[in-house]
């Protein structure tokens, strides 16, 4: 086995007291599934001397309905629960969907909503060792001063790969926050930006506690991953679509997309093709969308020009997946 | 169980076991968690040992300085190249390995000293303390760079970096492509792949300082050969060693020769002067590698317009790694398997072994004939179709007659190929499925085949190849006693099968020891599926022979001649006499007077007519008996992903007999299973000779949810030499699943893909490539 540092688990009950916690030990990290986390702190990525565990906040393991019909998701539900809610379901089937096909039954029965959107990013030169790692000097991520997938560059090209966040995102949700400056909420967007060193816009000492849907009016959504095992791997390409129809036309659509990027990234410029025919021109369109806006790098031992190829091929298939069965 | 297998002759009554669905006689241990595996074996009191790695690829050592480490509180020992200058390896003739490296190293992962401590932090904590100074040499990752001209050598007697190259040719290849209708080539690249064992590598050892001797328990398939590395690099005498070996997770060819953990352990162990305990990360596991090297094949193949093959040449280059290893005798089988399948006139074969800065490779399970098979048998599937000729029929065309011997001297005497080939065809709705599919679905079979036991062993020492003890006591009870390795084949369970049904006895009654030196006989160890076939025989011989005491002990208490006692198993009677009998008890208990317990032996050698012709090379390749297997895939490709999903398997093999099918079934779906994990997912590679991605999520061993249903058909041809007719039952249908995966695909996009594996980017960039190149033809005809 490799070796397990020691760390000592804390364990409040309520949102304030993990942020109280928090505050008298600065080096410590949050720990909700612990599915992410754990592997890094055995490959010696992180040491936290404590983690502070969420699973006994009440607050954060609930699922409300909101005033306006949406739903309130409290951040540490877990991803099975997600995939089986009957709410989600009816109402937001890609979020289900994406849920049910992050890794295996036992990652998902731990791993939970808050921990899918602030994991890591991976990459292929970071989710090693740290003998690995140090015998590849490192890497601009963690510890060194080169990407190896972009040797050039000043920035790093690890990929976000949770798989719900963009199912979560084609709904216009909002993410809630707590930390020692109170609480805010943000458009769930605005949690990353496009470093993989560095990609959550989320302060250590800040707790994302809970997801916020607006009601679903009227959107057919869908998601769809590529992998080469379907029992267990990260996402090479995840699709979300949601779409309205009007007759034979788009009447909207919003795609976002995951693994593809150090974010999750809400293609610009769908709106665009609103009202048009659904038609071919349309869907190369849709795929016309993507190279401009993603840039899957080396970063799996999958190649990039493979994922940027049958991410177009998904947004396809989705749309018109979609579309067909879309009221 | 199918009606049509034939029955064991066994008198009316007496207890069956030979043939039963029978669960392995250890299975409630391991099901229950009860089990111990290496990394669960009483630790107490043990020091937690470490490795420390070699970061480089390829350099030379110019000084290692283990001091500062040395002085870390609670570092007990530390051990270096310096304390082991003798050199080991599976083949007496490829010794050319160090436990730790001492000058040089090969390949990034490399053991080069070794720290035993009291707790895992201190042992982490003295690594990194470790400092390596070196001279950094040119790193090979592939066989194509490091056979380049002026290429710096791995070891200085091997020029061209070639380990070994092998030149056969049999009958008279260039008359038979001259009579040849049409001759085809293909090229393949096959990635190397590696076994994925439920357990990481561990062992414990304990070094006695006071009558100096070692206690070593590790994850090996091979304890004997353990035993003979341990003590020729430990300088100890044999006697002064006892190697025992626990449960494992697995073998699978990797554990089939001792790894340089199990030395470093011993050598740590007696440093420190007592126990030491090493459990290698699934990393390390990783870098201990001894999987199957990437193998590139050039395949060409001759034929006659009706299909029968004139001629076959084969080229095969292996990257095989840093160290020898088993390379000599993965080169070897690569070749010697073109044959004892189809009959061929006349085959040529040119192999080369190359050694490359990676982890050394090994005999994993199909030992040097899966990537091979799938070379030909996906050539053989595009001749068919140039010629118009259903790909079964003809592979029917090309049967063995048998019994035979090959153009390369291997004996064939039982061969079910044909009934395997029928079922296949049947089960998987062949002739009315195959081409006729839609678009993205596809069909395709291929057959494979392998040994039940290399016919000669590693070491020649003129023992026989197996030996069994049974001994008897007043409790009646039978223990049989076994070096051979269980290794979840469930080789055990079979001895006990093997024993009960020759004495007639309910297995409450048997009991298998197996795997400590000091007390069970020696056996060469579970590999090349020699264990039922061998071990099996020399169990019944065992059984025959105690069973002859037994009548011998009835006959004198009832007054009769041993030849008119039936053995019933609980009772023995006088057959002509009714109500003349005594129970097992009683027998017993009659034949312990005067000799008291009673010890048995059984043994099995393999005839010298079977062990193969005269040529260099001849030893490799000869067994006793053939598996045959043919398998049927049915995949769905997924237009949009290239994801190539495997939706159906029928495989049928021929074990001769099937002791205990359940094991059988078991194995046979392991053994497909494995196959297609290396057909779809399954990729070692490398960057700048480090192993990129050693770990269960980016080596893509597919988990239990990926598997499709397998339906296993057990054909029996009654080999006239296996014990109850069985022969090998592990590994003969695994190199069928590779071309069954690429035949299917093709039939499914009309798109050949001949390297391996054939992973979503593979068929995605064949696609492209096909599309293009269509265009192409179409723009250069308008």
């Amino acid at each position: 086995m490799e070796y397990m540092p020691p760390f000592e688990v804390l364990k409040p009950s309520t949102i304030d007291e993990a942020v109280a916690l928090h505050g008298q030990t600065p080096e410590a990290r949050f720990l909700a599934g612990g599915t992410d986390i754990i592997p890094n702190i055995r490959r010696g990525i992180v040491a936290p001397g404590a983690l502070i565990e969420l699973s006994g906040i009440a607050e954060m393991q609930e699922i409300t309905q909101t005033e306006d019909g949406g739903l309130n998701i409290g951040a540490g539900v877990t991803l099975a629960q997600l995939e089986t809610d009957p709410r989600i379901a009816a109402a937001y089937p890609a979020i289900a969907k994406a849920a049910s096909e992050v890794a295996a039954n036992s990652h998902r029965n731990v791993g939970t909503l808050g921990g899918n959107l602030c994991l890591d990013t991976r990459c292929v030169y970071y989710n090693q060792s740290e003998w690995w790692r140090s015998s590849n000097d490192y890497c601009l991520k963690h510890r060194g001063e080169i990407c190896h997938v972009a040797p050039k560059s000043k920035r790093c090209f690890a990929a976000f790969s949770g798989d719900v966040a963009p199912t979560l995102m084609i709904m216009d949700a909002t993410v809630d926050l707590a930390g020692p400056n109170g609480r805010r909420t943000i458009a769930l967007p605005d949690l990353y930006q496009a470093d993989g060193a560095a990609h959550l816009l989320i302060g250590k000492d800040e707790i994302l506690t809970a997801v916020t849907l607006p009601p679903n009016d009227g959107w057919a959504t869908g998601y769809a991953k590529v992998r080469v095992r379907v029992s267990i791997d990260f996402p090479l390409a995840g699709i979300a679509i949601a779409l309205k129809r009007d007759g034979e036309k788009l009447k909207a659509i919003k795609i976002a997309v995951t693994g593809l990027d150090s974010q999750p990234i809400t293609l610009a410029g769908a709106d665009a093709l609103a009202n048009h025919p659904f038609d071919d021109a349309l869907l190369q369109s849709l795929e016309g969308l993507l190279p401009k806006q993603i840039q899957p790098m080396t970063s799996t031992l999958t190649p990039p020009g493979y994922r940027r190829r049958v991410s177009g091929n998904l947004i396809k298939a989705l749309a018109k997946e979609l579309f067909a069965t879309a009221g | 169980m199918s009606a049509d297998r034939p029955a064991i002759a066994r008198p009316a009554g007496k207890n069956a076991l030979i043939g039963e669905r029978t669960p392995l006689i250890d299975g409630a241990e391991k099901v229950s968690g009860v089990a111990k595996y290496p990394a669960d074996l009483d630790a107490t009191g043990a020091l937690v040992g470490r490795i420390y790695r070699s970061p480089y690829g390829h350099a030379e050592i110019i000084n290692l300085d283990v001091e500062a480490a040395r002085k870390i509180p609670g570092v007990v020992a530390i051990v270096t190249g310096d304390d082991c200058d003798v050199t080991y390896g599976i083949l007496p003739v490829a010794q050319n390995e160090y436990p730790l490296a001492r000058g040089k190293v090969r390949y990034r992962g490399e053991p080069v000293a070794a720290v035993a401590a009291i707790d895992e932090a201190t042992a982490e904590a003295a690594l990194r303390a470790i400092v390596m100074e070196v001279n950094e040499l040119p790193i090979y990752d592939r066989s194509e760079d490091s056979r380049a001209p002026g290429a710096a050598l791995l070891h200085d007697d091997k020029p061209d970096n070639l380990e070994r190259s092998v030149h056969t040719e049999f009958g008279d290849v260039a008359t038979e492509f001259a009579n040849a209708d049409i001759v085809r080539e293909a090229v393949h690249d096959c990635a190397e792949v590696t076994q994925m064992h439920m357990d990481p590598h561990a062992g414990i050892a304990e070094y006695d300082v006071e009558r100096h001797r070692l206690l070593l328990q590790s994850a090996t398939q091979v304890p004997y050969y353990v035993h003979l590395m341990v003590a020729q690099c430990m300088k100890m005498d044999k006697s002064s060693i006892r190697v025992i070996k626990p449960f494992i997770g697995g073998g699978f060819g990797a554990r089939t020769e001792t790894l340089n953990y199990e030395l470093v352990l011993c050598l740590l162990a007696r440093a420190a002067k007592g126990k030491v305990r090493i459990k290698l990360s699934r990393e390390e596991t990783f870098f201990t590698h001894r999987g199957r090297p990437r193998t590139k094949i050039n395949m060409k193949i001759g034929m006659k317009k009706d299909g029968r093959f004139t001629a076959c040449e084969c080229t095969v280059e292996q990257s095989g790694g840093g160290y020898g290893g088993y390379g000599i005798v993965t080169i070897l089988y690569a070749g010697a398997l073109l044959n004892a399948i189809y009959d061929i006139p006349a085959v040529k074969y040119d192999g080369y072994r190359v050694y490359t800065n990676t982890p050394p490779c090994g005999a994993m399970r199909g030992h040097g004939t899966v990537d091979v098979r799938h070379a030909f048998e996906t050539l053989l599937d595009k001749m068919a179709e140039e010629l118009g000729i259903d790909a079964l029929e003809l592979r029917r065309r090309n049967f063995l007659q048998t019994p035979t011997t090959t153009i390369n001297g291997i004996k064939v005497t039982s061969y079910g190929f044909p009934d395997c080939i029928d079922w296949a065809e049947e089960a998987s709705g062949w002739k009315k499925r195959h081409g006729q599919l839609p678009y993205g679905k596809g069909l395709g079979i291929a057959c494979s085949h392998y040994v039940s036991g290399a016919a000669k062993p590693v070491h020649w020492t003129g023992e026989p190849h197996a030996t069994v003890n049974l001994k008897l006591d007043y409790d009646a009870g039978v223990t049989v006693l076994t070096g051979a390795a269980d290794i979840g084949q469930g080789s055990s369970t079979i001895l006990a099968q093997v024993v009960g049904e020759v004495l007639g006895l309910g297995l409450n009654r048997i009991t298998v020891i197996a795997n400590d030196s000091r007390i069970t006989p020696k056996d060469n160890g579970s590999y090349s599926s020699r264990v039922t076939f061998m071990v099996g025989n020399a169990a019944l011989e065992a059984a025959q022979n105690l069973q002859k005491l037994l009548i011998e002990a009835a006959a004198r208490k009832m007054e009769a001649k041993p030849e008119d006692i039936e053995c019933l198993g609980e009772i023995y009677r006088v057959a002509a006499k009714q109500g003349v009998e005594m129970s097992y008890e009683d027998v017993v208990r009659e034949a312990l007077v005067d000799t008291g317990t009673i010890t048995v032996k059984g043994n099995f050698t393999v005839p010298r007519e079977y062990q193969g012709g005269k040529f260099h090379g001849a030893a490799v390749g000869p067994s006793m008996a053939y598996s045959y297997a043919a398998l049927a895939v049915e995949v769905d490709v997924d237009e949009i992903t290239g994801r190539v999903n495997i939706e159906n398997i029928w495989v049928a093999h021929d074990c001769g007999y099937a002791l205990n099918p359940l094991a059988v079934e078991g194995q046979i779906q392991g053994a497909v299973w494995m196959g297609l994990g290396q057909a779809v997912s399954e990729e070692n590679r490398y960057f700048k000779g480090l192993l990129v991605g050693p770990n269960v999520l980016d080596y893509r061993v597919p988990t239990i949810k990926d598997s499709p249903h397998i339906e296993v058909k057990i054909v029996e041809s009654n080999d006239p030499n296996g014990p109850f007719g069985a022969k090998e039952a592990s590994e003969g249908a695994l190199a069928a699943v590779l071309p069954a995966v690429a035949n299917a695909v093709y039939d499914a996009i009309g798109i050949r893909v001949d390297d391996m594996p054939l992973t979503p980017e593979r068929i995605v960039d064949a696609m492209v490539k096909h599309e293009r190149d269509t265009k192409a033809q179409r723009q250069a005809a308008q």
